[in-house]
Order: structure tokens, then sequence, then C-alpha cells
């Protein structure tokens, strides 16, 4: 029996961006035998193996329109790690994303795992907001990022194990070091095309050592 | 055919009777006739006169016998043998002569022959002759000498002559009935009854005579004192078989029938037989004798003086207990029966000491009272309750007047060894009432005092005592002043760390020392006032909001986090370092725990629970009757053994918390007595004064602490249980588990006891922001159902009107109060209901409503994600218009199981906070929606 560890997640992001959308594909792709109780897709859980442990992720979405922003505080507070989905087709999602990212470093909880999730990359033909971009903008908040497709299931999975791994960091000091220079060896010997799959290995493989 | 026995019987007592009837006329009446001229003539007169009326009886009776005698006679065929009064009636013939023989030695020891005779001497001098003669006639050898030998002698002579024809006569006649006829068994019974009366009669004129002759002896000082009563016989003189006594000290030692005398000079020390107990010692020359306030020994010469007097006292206790002499007198039986070791009786001490002039009326066992009884002091204290080794012990009422009015002081306690012990009810002349627990007599651990209401400074103190002072934690309530102080005290002061609220709601925590306060660590209440001075304008000023792009909608108030401490501010709470929740109350658990390690000994139930009477009229009636009519635990189905028999048997889930329900509702058992008390001090806290919105954290936290405990008192109990059934103990268990059950089960059986107050608590704390939550509602419900449901953004396509076909206006003016009712009635129930977890059920079961609602205006089952709940939600919350909404959800997250934390019912309770919180601020700009809407 492996330990459960319950990881709270929030969703941030504007509406329609496709926030419950990811939330759904990440919870509906993995056949679950234990049904745990929802609410709609507003609150969903998953149980996914991390490492040495179960980690349960219990989603809290929150409503993406502007009017109700300010009752955000509510949702994240608590929180583990924080999604902030925008929408690579609309630059103001981006923006959006960016108020999010500040708010959670001046007002969320302390440690917070940030993951920005750029989604629709399946219609990257009408992209308005660019990897680069995203990119430098999460390296510089420290903050995991990835595109995804909920419509395509890309990069979903891979979206939540990198909060596990990175939360499982978060909580033994000693590897955020270790973690963080391997990141940044990364980016430097390959600057633009780190695949977040090939981070994600050596993060796991970082796990594995310790 | 008549035996020549019953013949001779006919014609004794025809003689008999005759003998009666001369004895009279010649001997009673005459002496009767004596002018009564002193005290002591007086006294023989009235001796003589009861001897008399049985020599009336005793002639009545011989006549009747001689009656019956002749019947059958007359008539041998047709009356029987068993017909005889002297065979059926036996007994009554027997009783008769017993009186007799009483009244005549009366007389006897008390020389009333003498003492009437004496008057006309002249008179008996002239009859001595004529009685000389009746005497020889009845077969006595003929007296010379004085008249009173005479008179005694013909007045006992006739009866034992005739006592021993009877006998045997008796035998006689039993010897011409053949065996195994019934009349047989009738005939010998009688004659054993009168051989019986035979030896009674010689052992009472022996005693009789012994007695007479003991009054010359002594001075006549002494003589006066102890020839009362009457019927005081001599049973045993230290003169005859010589004994010592020590430590007391005595020359001589007087057995009577009702008293034991040492005499020592002119000093006479009595001793009721009544309260003697014979202890024999081990040495076989010694005899202890217990009495009340005496404890004596004595020493015979030889160990058969010693068997002598330990058998002569013995029996003379027993008899004087009884009431009676033995009859048939016991002979030298190896083993006389012993005296009961406890008894009942009246006894006034008279000794110097605490129990000096007290009478005490009730149980005694071997000198001391013991069981229950009363005990009255000349003052007018009484105790009345149960006694131990001459101690009080156990229940006890106990009154002492009030020297200057017609009140009393009345404390109604459970005593240990002579003092108050446990828990007790003491009301005072003065009005006041202390209810709580005692040691040493003292006020010692909780207890609640209470002034009289007409005392010139009404106050009450809920809280701990030692030693008869307030000291520790406590609730003192100024009643003049309208002060609460909650928090420390020490030696009947205010001392320590406390929190003081007074009448106008301010509130401040500071230090206090022997009752004064040293230092205002925080003026609050300045600041506070301050503060809500200070709000309106901090909140007009424009906040940066955190979303510049937003500009389509005017910056709103309050928009953005406000600042930390600004927020906390009206909300700080009072006293939660100062007063540890573990130790807070261990008074109130203290007993508890005591009794627990003591395995629960049921004599010790009732000084822990407090006894148990109907109605606070009925305890006011024990006060005036000096009694209380308990219901005793033994009686009672709470006995402790029972409830520790019942205790295991529930453990399953769902028996369990039927059983805590059962338990904690139920004042007789510990469990619900615990929470009684604990409920007596939530009250004294947080009622009244006390309902400050500063004091919430305090409540809150005491709560919580109040469920931990009475599941670590079940376990406690539940151990003890275990033990007396030898069964294995339960593994104590880990925090998380204990954690879960508190939660689970405990929280929510306990919530409902002190709702109202904590309720209250979270109103007050909540009150800013749950008119403003109202104003909300007001201004919502002015909306129609579709206007709301737009205004709220809510998509169109989820708007349960389907299947309506209406008009704009129609929509605007009729649909009002329909969408989404299933969901609405439901989130109305959350106010039924005082557990946390079933109002979030009944949050969920709100959520399922509308999901449902959802899925039928959809056709099709439709995951709603927060961007279209959230908006449904509020509109469910404005039209539900559940009051201080705000206070009930802050409730349900204080009070909620932990583990639930980031899980569904957290987020439920979120998304109700949030549409609370929007409804709330939405205020500011609901009030230019009038305008936004009639543009429309």
């Amino acid at each position: 029996m492996m330990a459960i560890r319950e990881l709270k997640v929030c969703l941030l992001g504007d509406t329609g961006v496709g926030k419950s959308s990811i939330v759904c594909r990440f919870v509906q792709d993995h056949f679950d035998h234990n049904i745990s109780p929802t609410i709609g897709a507003s609150f969903m859980t998953k149980t996914v193996p991390c490492g040495n442990e179960l980690h349960k992720f219990l989603i809290w979405d929150t409503a993406g329109q502007e009017r109700f922003h300010s009752l955000a505080p509510m949702y994240y507070r608590g929180s583990a790690a924080a999604v902030i989905v925008y929408d690579i087709t609309k630059q103001d999602s981006f923006h959006t994303l960016k108020k999010w990212v500040k708010e959670l470093k001046e007002h969320g909880p302390e440690n917070i795992v940030m993951a920005i999730a750029g989604n629709k990359c399946d219609l990257s033909d009408i992209r308005e907001v660019p990897l680069k971009d995203a990119k430098e903008y999460a390296e510089f908040i420290g903050a995991i990022v990835v595109e995804t497709s909920a419509k395509n299931a890309i990069n979903i999975e891979e979206l939540f194990q990198g909060i596990s791994y990175k939360g499982l960091l978060a909580r033994r000091p000693q590897l955020v070091a270790l973690s963080l220079t391997m990141l940044c060896c990364c980016s430097l010997t390959n600057p633009s095309e780190v695949e977040s799959r090939f981070l994600l290995h050596h993060l796991f493989s970082v796990c594995k050592i310790c | 055919m008549c035996s020549s026995e019953e013949a001779s019987l006919l014609r004794l007592e025809e003689v008999f009777s005759a003998a009666l009837a001369h004895i009279n006329s010649l001997v009673l009446q005459p002496l009767l006739l004596t002018e009564p001229s002193d005290a002591w003539t007086r006294e023989c007169l009235q001796l003589l006169q009861q001897l008399h009326q049985s020599s009336q009886r005793l002639w009545k009776v011989t006549e009747e016998s001689r009656h019956s005698l002749r019947e059958r006679l007359h008539h041998p065929d047709s009356v029987g043998l068993e017909s005889l009064l002297l065979l059926h009636g036996a007994e009554r013939v027997l009783q008769v002569h017993i009186e007799y023989i009483e009244s005549y030695t009366n007389c006897m020891v008390a020389r009333a022959f003498q003492g009437a005779a004496k008057q006309r001497s002249a008179h008996w001098r002239d009859q001595r002759k004529v009685l000389q003669q009746f005497l020889w006639a009845m077969g006595s050898v003929s007296l010379e000498g004085a008249v009173g030998p005479v008179l005694v002698q013909s007045l006992r002579q006739p009866l034992t002559h005739h006592v021993q024809q009877y006998v045997f006569l008796l035998l006689s006649l039993g010897d011409t009935i053949r065996e195994n006829h019934p009349t047989r068994k009738l005939v010998v019974h009688a004659a054993t009854l009168f051989g019986n009366l035979q030896s009674f009669m010689s052992q009472a004129l022996d005693e009789a005579m012994a007695t007479e002759a003991l009054w010359p002896t002594l001075s006549s000082r002494l003589r006066d004192e102890l020839c009362n009563p009457a019927d005081r016989r001599l049973l045993q003189d230290s003169r005859d078989i010589p004994v010592t006594v020590s430590p007391l000290r005595a020359d001589r030692v007087l057995l009577f029938r009702d008293s034991l005398v040492l005499l020592q000079g002119h000093h006479v020390h009595t001793f009721d037989l009544k309260l003697v107990w014979v202890d024999p010692g081990q040495d076989r020359d010694t005899l202890h004798v217990l009495t009340p306030e005496e404890e004596f020994s004595f020493c015979a010469k030889n160990p058969q003086g010693q068997v002598a007097w330990q058998r002569k006292v013995t029996q003379a206790v027993r008899q004087a207990l009884c009431g009676k002499k033995d009859f048939p007198v016991m002979g030298a039986d190896p083993e006389p029966p012993e005296p009961p070791a406890c008894r009942c009786e009246a006894y006034t001490f008279q000794v110097e000491g605490r129990l000096c002039q007290a009478t005490y009326e009730g149980e005694w066992c071997w000198g001391r009272p013991h069981g229950k009884g009363t005990l009255k002091w000349p003052d007018g204290r009484s105790h009345v309750g149960n006694f131990s080794q001459g101690l009080e012990h156990g229940f006890g009422i106990c009154l002492v007047p009030q020297a200057a009015e017609d009140k009393f002081d009345c404390y109604k306690c459970h005593w240990r060894e002579g003092s108050m012990c446990g828990y007790g009810i003491c009301e005072y002349g003065t009005g006041d009432v202390y209810k709580g627990y005692f040691q040493e007599g003292l006020r010692h651990g909780f207890g609640v005092f209470e002034s009289a209401r007409t005392a010139s400074q009404p106050c009450k103190y809920t809280g701990h005592w030692e030693l008869g002072q307030r000291s520790g934690y406590g609730i003192g309530e100024d009643r003049d002043r309208g002060e609460h102080y909650i928090g420390m005290w020490q030696a009947d002061q205010r001392h320590g760390l406390g929190v003081l609220v007074t009448q106008a709601g301010v509130c401040y925590q500071s230090c206090f020392q022997a009752d004064k306060m040293v230092a205002l660590s925080v003026p609050l209440c300045l600041f506070l006032l301050l503060l809500e001075l200070l709000r309106p304008a901090l909140s007009a000023s424009p906040n940066p909001s955190p979303f510049p792009g937003s500009s389509v909608r005017p910056p709103r108030a309050q928009a953005g986090p406000c600042p930390p401490q600004f927020h906390l501010c009206p909300h700080r709470q009072l006293g939660l370092g100062a007063f540890p929740v573990e130790s807070r109350w261990r008074g109130v658990y203290g007993p508890f725990w005591d009794f627990v390690q003591a395995g629960c000994p049921g004599d010790q139930q009732e000084a822990l629970l407090g006894f148990h009477v109907q109605s606070s009229k009925e305890l006011r009636k024990s006060q005036e009757y000096l009694c209380c009519e308990r219901t005793p635990p033994e009686d009672s189905t709470d006995s402790i053994a029972d409830l520790l028999e019942q205790l295991p048997q529930h453990r399953e889930p769902g028996a369990l918390q039927q059983y805590l329900k059962k338990a904690l509702s139920n004042s007789l058992h510990p469990l619900g007595k615990l929470l009684r008390t604990l409920m007596l001090t939530f009250q004294a806290t947080y009622s009244g004064v006390g309902a400050n919105k500063h004091l919430q954290g305090l409540a809150q936290e005491e709560v919580k602490q109040h469920a931990r405990e009475l599941w670590a008192a079940y376990r406690g109990l539940l151990q003890v249980a275990l033990q007396r059934r030898g069964q294995a103990l339960e593994e104590d268990e880990d925090a998380e588990t204990r954690d879960l059950q508190v939660h689970r089960l405990v929280l929510p059986l306990l919530l409902p006891s002190f709702y109202p107050e904590l309720f209250t608590l979270y109103l007050l704390l909540h009150e800013r922001e749950d008119s403003l939550y109202s104003q909300g509602i007001t201004c919502l419900s002015l909306f129609p159902d579709t206007r709301l449901l737009e205004f709220l953004d809510v998509q169109k396509h989820l708007w349960p009107l389907k299947d309506l076909t209406l008009t704009t206006n129609q929509r605007d003016s009729l649909v009002r109060d329909k969408c989404f009712l299933s969901a609405i009635e439901c989130l109305q129930k959350m106010i039924t209901t005082v557990d946390p977890r079933e109002k979030l059920e009944v949050l969920e079961r709100t959520y399922r409503e509308i999901e449902a609602t959802v899925s039928r205006v959809l056709g099709q089952e439709h995951k709603l994600p927060m961007d279209d709940l959230l908006p449904l939600l509020i509109y469910v919350v404005s039209r539900a218009r559940i009051q201080h909404l705000g206070a009930e959800i802050h409730l349900i997250r204080d009070m909620m199981d932990p583990t639930h934390t980031g899980g569904l019912y957290d987020f439920l309770l979120t998304a109700l906070e949030s549409c609370y919180e929007h409804i709330r601020k939405e205020d500011m700009q609901l009030h230019r929606v009038p305008s936004r809407w009639t543009a429309w």
C-alpha cells in the first residue's frame, strides 16, 4: 500500500481557454475503478502514481469571468499547485495569465507550484502567443510550461506529472537546488528545444535518486 | 369420660379463685385505702393499684377456666378436652400470670407493701392473725414477724402454689391421654408453658429480692437516683463476682435490667444497655465494653468471673433491646444468642467536643453512629444523612441556622470522614448558592457560586476553586456593572491574564494583579473604535484594481485583497494563547478521571455525578423537611455497574453513535453529566455580556476540545468496562483515528448543546458582512428570475425556461421564484440542522438538484464547469435567502472534519462562501442596477 498524498490543484484562466476541458481530458482518459464523486467539471479528483507514492489530485476549477476574479483567493488558498491556462490563439488570455501569476506571487500560498498550460496547441495555425514567449516567461517565474491540447490529448498527462514531481521536489528542499541546476543546464545546452518530456524524464530520474 | 385430674383441676381453680377473692378483700382493698401522704406512698399506691388490676385480671381468667372445666365435667361427651381454657388459651392464662408477677415484684422492690401498711399499722396488727390463718390454709408455714413480710408472702404464696399444682395436674392429665391423640400435644404444651412460668417466676422473685436487698446497701442519694424506673432489677453486682474497671474507675459495678452503672464514691455513671456493646477481649480475664462515649474493660479475677459477667451483660443487652424479659428463661446455654451489633437508638452526647450536647438518632454499630441517622445540636445545627464510624460519610444534608434571622445555610453534600468531599449544593441563608465540588469541607475543584439577586453586589462565579478560594481559570460576572471577566484567579482575586468584557461590548485582554488591571496590553477598545471610524473612509478610497484590463466596469470597492491587518482587526480574537484550551476546564474533567482511575467504584458515583433530584422544587422541600428524596443510584437503571456492563456492547459505529447520543442526553450518565457541566461553563462564559464577537475563537476551540475530551472520557470508561469483564484492553488509537472519531462522531452529537451560544458568537462576528449580504439579497430579490439569470451572466441555454413560451413582458412579470426551485428549497434546509456534516450534505444535494435541472433543460447529461456553475449557484443562494449565511459558513468551516480539507465538501463550502462574498460585494454594484436594467 503506497501512501496517498493529496494535492490540491487550482485551475485559473480566462473563460473559454479550456480549463475544464483539460481536467475532463485528464480525469476521463484514465479508467478509475472507484469513481470518486465530482461536482460536474468543477471539482474532480484523480489518483496517479508518482515515485513511491500515490498522488491524488483534487482539482478545483474557478470561474473565469472577470467579475469573479476577486473570489479566486478563496479557491487557491491552501493549494499545492496552480494550473494557469491560456489560449495560444488569444493574446488577451496570456495577458490575464500574467496577472494571475503576479497575484499568486503576492497573495498565493507559499511554495505554490505554478504550471502554465498553453491550451489549444492543435490550432497553432492561428497562434497569437509564441511558445518562446511563454517559455521565457515561465523560466522567469520558475514555472512549468507546456502547450497542451485538450481536444487531441496532447501533453495533458505530462502537465500533471510535472506538477507531481515538482510538488515532490518542493517538499524536499535539498533537491530543489539540484533540479533547478539541472533545469538550467538543460535550458543552456538546448535553449529552444527543451522538450517537456525530456525535462520530465530528468526530473523523474532525480526523484529516483532520492 | 372425664379423668380425675380434670376434677382436681376444677377444684384447684375453685380454691384459687376463692383465694384471690380473699386476698382482694383481705389485703389489697385495705391497702388501697391508704391515704397518700408523701411522694413515696403515692408511688406505692400507684404500684398497688396496678397490682390490684392485674390481680383482677388473674381472677377473671381463673373464673373463665373454672367455668370451662365445669362445663366439661357436666357434659363430658359433648364438650371436648380441648375446650378447656387452660389448654386452648394457655398463652393468655400465662400472660396474665406474668403480668401479675411483674406488678407484684414492682411492689416488692419498691417495698410498697411496707410503705402502705405503715400508715394503718393498727389495722394490720389486728388482721395479722387472719392473714396467717389464710396462709396456713394455703399450705405455707406460718410466719412470725412484721406485717410486711406477711403481706408479701400472702400475695405470692397462693400463686406459686397454684402454678405448681397446674404443672403437676397437667402432666398427669397428659399421661392419661393415649399417645398421638391431638389433645395430648395441647396438654404437654400447656404443661411446658406453666413449667417455664415456674422458673420465670422464681427468677423474677430472685431478681426482685436481690434488688430489694440492694437498696439498703446504697446511700439514700444513690438509691433515689437509681430506684427509678420501678421495674429496674439488679442482675449482677460486682460485690458478688468482683471485677475491676479500667480505664474508668469504679468501686462497684451494678448491672441492671436496663442499664450498666459504675459507682465511684458518690459519682454514678449510668450507661443505657441499648447502647452498650460487649466485645470479649483477647485476654480471657477481661471484657471490653463499648458505649457511645466511653470505652472500658472489665477485668475479672478469674475466667469464670469473666464468663459470668459477659454472659449477664450480653443477655441484659439483648433483653433491653427486645424490651422484655426472656421467656422461657435462658438456662445455662453454652452459646447464648448475641445482641445485634447494629441498632437504632437516640443518644445525646455529653463529652466536650464537636458533638457535645448533640443528639444523634439513628443507626449505630459498635458504639458509633453508623448508617442513616440524624444529628442535632442544641444551637439548631443538624445533619441528616449517612454516617460511618461516628462521622458523616456519604450523602448528607446539613442545616446551619443563621444567627440573626430565621434562615439556614443548607449544605446538601457528599461527606467523607466528617467533612464535605465531592459534589454538593449549598444554599446559604443569605440567598447565595454554591454548586460544585468540595474537598475537606472547602470548595475545591470546579464550582459555581451565585450570590443572591438581592445582594448588594450580585455576582456569579463559574470556575475553579482551591481550598475555598477562587483560584485558577474562572468566569466572574458582575451583574451590577454588567462586567464579565474571563481569566485567571488567585486567592479570590483576579490575578493573571484575563479578558474583560463590559456591557457596552468593549472587550480587552489584560494582565491583572490582586484584582487590579496592571497593564492594558492593547487598549483594543480604542483601537477598534478608531478602526470602525476609519473603515468607511478607507473603503471609499479607490483601490487600485489588480486587473486594470477590466476597465469596462468601474473599479469596485474592496475588489482586491485587503491588506491583512485591516482585514483581521474587527475579527480579532482574544484570549486564544492566554488560556490553553487543554487545561481550561480541567476541574470539570478532574473528578471524572479520578473516578475512572479508581475503577469506577459504585459508591463514589453519586459524589461524582451529584445526586439526582427530580426538580428544584423538591430540593427546596428537602431543606424544609430535612430529607431528600433522591433517586438512589443503586436502584435506578443507571448504576455505574450497569452502565459499564452496557458500554462495550455498543461499539459498532451505528450502535456507538446511538449509545453516545443516549448517554449524552442522560444527566445520570457520567458522560451526560460531564456535558451538562460543560454546557453550564459554556453558557456562563459566552452568554449575556459574554456574547462578544472577540470571544468567538475562544469558544470555538473550546467546543472542539470538549469533543476531544468527551471522546477520551468515553475511551476511559470503555477501558474500565473491558477490564471489569476481563477482556483485553483496547489499544491506544493513533491521532488520526481519534481526530476522525472526534469530528465524525462526537462533535455532531455535542454541537447542539453548545449551538445557541456558539452561533450567536458567529453571528456577532460576521454581523457586518451579513448585513451587507442581506442588503444584496434584498436587492436581488427585486429581480424577476430571467433578469437575475441574465444579470448573473448565466448562459441562456442553461435557463430552465425552455418549455415556457412567454413574451418578454410575461417573463419579467410572471416568472418569479420559479427557476431552480428544487435546488433553492433544498438549500434552505441547511438551517434545519446544526451538524456541519449534514449541512454539507444539504449543500451537495443542492448541487445535484442544479445539475439535474440543467440536464433536464439540455436534454443530456452536462458536466458543469465552474464558469457555468458559479452564476447558477449565486442565483440559487440569492433566492434561498438564508439569513446570516456568513455565520453559518464560518461555523461549518470551523467545525468541519479536517480530513475534508481540499476535498469535495471543502470545495462546495468554498463555492458557497464565494457566492456569499459575491452577493455581499455586489451590493455596491447593485445600487446602480435599477438604472441599468430600466435602460435595457
